[in-house]
């Protein structure tokens, strides 16, 4: 097999060419138009725009389109490509939904490991005060970029558990769109490529880019501007690829309250990511503009009379968080929606209240819409907008309470028993209970004045984001881990994990927030040894390893038990859902025929109920 | 009404629950208080910035302690023993319960709305006696004062209210006195203004709490809080030497 066989090696060729080639489009332009040749900005952004589009070449992911613009039909290939190993299949363009899911997940967990040794980067130089080996230019750079590679890693795990699960628990084929499925999935490879060559040129402003510093630093701004630019592009058309296949293709009897909880999850997560991904978008390409070409969108310029003739650096804001608070929920409603899916299999108890629980989750979404300046208490706007913000943010905590009552409802009174998933489903409920509770008092705007730009808020937000998604992430990797590979994971290795995250996790949360109320600023490359705050620091960074080095034991157990792992069968949890009932790993159509839905999801206990019937088998 | 499972109309799990629930609660709120302690406490402003902050810490510890011990009791009273194979009690929910869930928190949102307007008010509002021009620009502090004066540190009397005006001359910065409580922006193109009436008398460190580029860590300032007598002798001085030097040039 020749290497460039893979659409990937394809893809990362077209990506260089087209880089040079935009590269010199745009010089050979610029000489034209009677300008100096170089201009960074401007000829950077060319070559990287035509390198996203030579990428996408490259791979194929656009071959199929590009064949019917001139008539050629093109049928839905199935199966590895012919007269080549099963595994290259991931390595190029591939419609089976299932195969597009795994490529979402093994590219975000990938990102998550490099995004998390940026931060064990900078952890170590905060470990004690002085600057030790980190400049502090390049301080800024790793934990800027710590941010936006940690964060495309979880909107590419979100994709892979809504690619991977949402047409198999509907009992669908495919997704809606499988071409643009996997369009979705491959604009994000150039669009990291382009987020790390970003790292050799730095840039400092952290993951929100504020202007007027983002309009000044170097070219690595245009490569992050562009690389977010395109991940947004993926979440937007993933998101309508979702959607339409959950409205369209459920299969009879399947009404939207007898989903699976977590299409529910997911249907609000994409409604997000639908319409508020625009924005984000806008303001990045907004910055662009105005580092290239010189559009005076955020940056104040006085004309002679000292009157502002220029921009508004506080829209931005606006514009940033109208996308950046929503995208708080993308992060985490896909994994609420797996911590109320695996509950149940795991207290052989039904959800309590799921039409509450599904509802929560449209709640939170629509509330989450109008609660965008809490992040902008200290920002200058006209202070009656504080008072706006905080009453609409304290309102996000009522139906985020629903969730975690409702799961209180569900472990009473059930069978409980804990293997991984459900230690991690339970440790989920904790953590995320930690950021929960700490939201509201940065809501309430007066005491946020003082914890605004602290460690309070980045032990906030990381509770939050690991409560709500990495946990539920890796409890819903173990737990449908035998469904996609047929073997089980190695129990002691999974408790192991666990065991070295959650209390990791917790001391770290909490040693982030004494800092904060300490007087700890976020975002220092070194902090004041009168603060007092050096042992909490080095309990922050210790913790930090030992999460890394536990999420280091999952990968090698997930690698070694594809090979080793005991079969798994067709339903070890004994899970009512329809992927379970259809053999490990699932067939290449997933389901031989049709199937129908017949009852309630997760009536467990009810003697004699069924959820799922297969056409014609008669096995349940 | 729904007839309830067992082990939801058993009395004595629900007693020994709201036990350990109040235990739990109490230790939890020392606990907090001790762990997160928050700096705020030397200025007019700090004062209800810090008491909404420890009222939050109690409310924060009764919902953990709720939901944690709920979730910890059920763990161990409704695992799995050996050998049985039974499934869980068959209970889809309760609309009660649902509807108390999201009322009381509702109501909590209310109150906590009108606690948290008043203690705004009281966080953000004081007098102008003392008037001081602060600047920020990568990576330092300027202050100014009506009269002219000049200077690299800022020196205000103590329980004076003091108005604080902003201005950033390049990127957007933050005041930030830990120990006065609120921080506010400063944005290029606009003023923004601060009102803090100091009411301990020392030395702190003004950071800004904004990241703007490389020497944002190290971007502090001096603020020195002094008797009144102090402030005017020093005043004086500054006044003093200023008018010396426009006068040598
Ligand atoms: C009860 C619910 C929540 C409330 C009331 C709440 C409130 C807040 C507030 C007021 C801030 C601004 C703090 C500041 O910058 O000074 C904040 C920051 C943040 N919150 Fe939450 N939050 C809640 C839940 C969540 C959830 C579920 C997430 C999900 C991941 C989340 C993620 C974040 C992030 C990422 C930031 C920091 C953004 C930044 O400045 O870089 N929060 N939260
Ligand atoms: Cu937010
Ligand atoms: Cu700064």
């Amino acid at each position: 097999m020749r290497i460039g066989s893979l659409g990937l090696v394809r893809g990362l060729v077209g990506y260089f060419a087209g880089l040079i080639v935009g590269m010199a489009v745009v010089v050979i332009l610029r000489l034209a138009l009677g300008m100096s040749a170089w201009d960074q900005e401007a000829v950077w952004v060319g070559g990287l725009i035509s390198a996203i589009i030579g990428f996408l070449l490259g791979v194929g992911a656009m071959s199929d389109w590009l064949k019917w613009t001139r008539g050629i039909e093109t049928p839905l290939h199935h199966g590895p490509p012919a007269g080549k190993p099963a595994w290259t299949r991931y390595f190029g363009v591939d419609y089976n939904h299932k195969v597009i899911g795994i490529q979402y997940g093994v590219t975000g967990l990938f990102l998550l490991v490099v995004g998390g040794s940026f931060a064990l980067v900078f952890r170590t130089e905060l470990a004690d005060t002085g600057i030790s080996f980190l400049q502090p230019g390049t301080y800024n750079t790793f934990l800027s970029m710590h941010a936006w590679v940690a964060l495309a890693s979880i909107l590419l795990g979100v994709g892979g558990i809504a690619n991977y699960l949402v047409p198999l628990m509907i009992g669908a084929e495919d997704m809606a769109f499988p071409r643009l499925n996997a369009f979705a999935y491959w604009i994000n490879v150039p669009a990291i490529v382009t987020l790390l060559i970003s790292m050799l040129f730095g840039w400092d402003s952290g993951w929100t880019a504020y202007p007027p510093l983002s309009l000044l630093g170097p070219v690595g701004y245009q490569m992050v501007f562009l690389a977010i630019f395109t991940i947004g592009l993926s979440s937007i058309l993933g998101s309508l690829n979702l959607i339409v296949t959950m409205l369209m293709m459920r299969p009879k009897g399947m009404t939207l309250f007898r989903m699976p909880i977590l299409c529910w999850a997911i249907l609000a997560t994409s409604i997000i990511q639908l319409t508020a991904t625009q924005l984000i978008g806008q303001a990045f390409l907004m910055l662009s503009f105005e580092r290239s070409l010189g559009m005076p969108f955020f940056k104040p310029i006085y004309d002679a009379a000292g009157v502002n003739i220029g921009g508004q650096p506080i829209l931005f804001q606006h514009l940033f968080w109208f996308y950046s608070h929503p995208a708080v929920y993308v992060f985490v409603l896909p994994g609420l929606g797996v911590i109320s899916e695996l509950l149940p299999v795991f207290a052989r108890k039904p959800l309590f209240g799921y039409r509450w629980v599904a509802l929560s989750s449209l709640a939170i979404a629509l509330v989450g819409f109008l609660v965008w300046g809490h992040h902008m208490f200290t920002s200058g706007y006209q202070p009656y907008l504080r008072v706006v913000f905080m009453i609409s943010t304290l309102l996000v905590a009522v139906p985020t309470g629903v969730k975690f009552f409702s799961w209180l409802g569900t472990l009473w009174g059930g069978r409980l028993i804990f293997p991984t998933p459900m230690l991690f489903t339970l440790g989920a409920i904790s953590v995320f209970l930690i950021g929960g509770l700490s939201g509201p008092i940065l809501a309430t705007a007066a005491t946020d004045l003082f914890l605004h730009d602290t460690y309070f808020v980045v032990g906030h937000f990381h509770a939050t984001i690991f409560g709500g998604f990495v946990f539920p992430f890796f409890a819903a990797i173990y737990y449908w881990y035998p469904k996609i590979t047929g073997r089980m994971y190695n129990e002691t290795l999974g408790k192991l994990h666990f065991w070295l995250m959650t209390p990791g996790f917790w001391l770290m949360s909490l040693a982030q927030m004494t800092a904060g109320t300490m007087g700890m600023r976020r975002r220092i490359a070194d902090y004041d040894p009168a603060l007092g705050v050096q042992n909490v620091q080095l309990l922050v960074t210790i913790a930090g390893f030992v999460i890394a080095f536990s999420i280091l034991i999952m990968i090698y157990n997930l690698f070694t038990s594809a090979e080793i792992g005991v079969l798994a069968g067709n339903n070890p949890w004994r899970s009512r859902s329809p992927e379970w009932q259809i053999p490990s790993p699932v067939p290449e159509h997933s389901y031989a025929r049709p199937i129908s839905i017949v009852g309630e999801p997760y009536d467990y206990g009810l003697a004699g109920s069924s959820y799922v019937a297969m056409a014609g088998a008669g096995d349940d | 009404m729904l007839k309830l499972p067992q082990s939801y109309s058993d009395r004595k799990h629900f007693l020994i629950v709201g036990a350990l629930v109040a235990i739990v609660t109490v230790a939890l709120g020392f606990f907090l208080l001790a762990i997160l302690p928050i700096k705020a406490q030397a200025s007019m402003q700090a004062e209800p910035i810090k008491w909404l902050f420890q009222l939050h810490l109690w409310l924060i510890a009764f919902l953990f302690a709720l939901v944690v011990v709920f979730m910890l009791y059920a763990l161990f009273v409704f695992r799995r023993r050996k050998n049985d194979d039974s499934e869980g009690e068959h209970f889809e929910g309760n609309t009660a319960l649902e509807v108390i869930w999201t009322v009381v928190p509702l109501v909590l949102v209310v109150i906590f709305s009108f606690i948290g307007l008043r203690t705004l008010q009281d966080a953000t509002s004081g007098g102008d006696e003392v008037q001081v021009k602060a600047e920020g620009f990568q990576w330092s502090w300027a202050f100014s004062y009506p009269n002219g004066v000049t200077s690299a540190e800022m020196v205000l009397p103590v329980n004076k209210p003091a108005l604080i005006t902003l201005q950033a001359r390049d990127v957007i910065h933050s005041f930030w006195v830990a120990e006065w409580g609120p921080k506010q922006d400063l944005v290029p193109g606009m003023t923004t203004s601060l009102h803090i009436t100091p009411t301990k008398v020392g030395e702190f460190q003004l950071k800004c709490a904004e990241l703007c580029g490389l020497s944002h860590w190290s971007m502090a300032a001096t603020v020195r809080v002094v008797p009144e007598e102090e402030y005017t002798a020093w005043m004086d001085a500054k006044l003093a030497e200023q008018n010396l030097q426009t006068a040598s040039r």
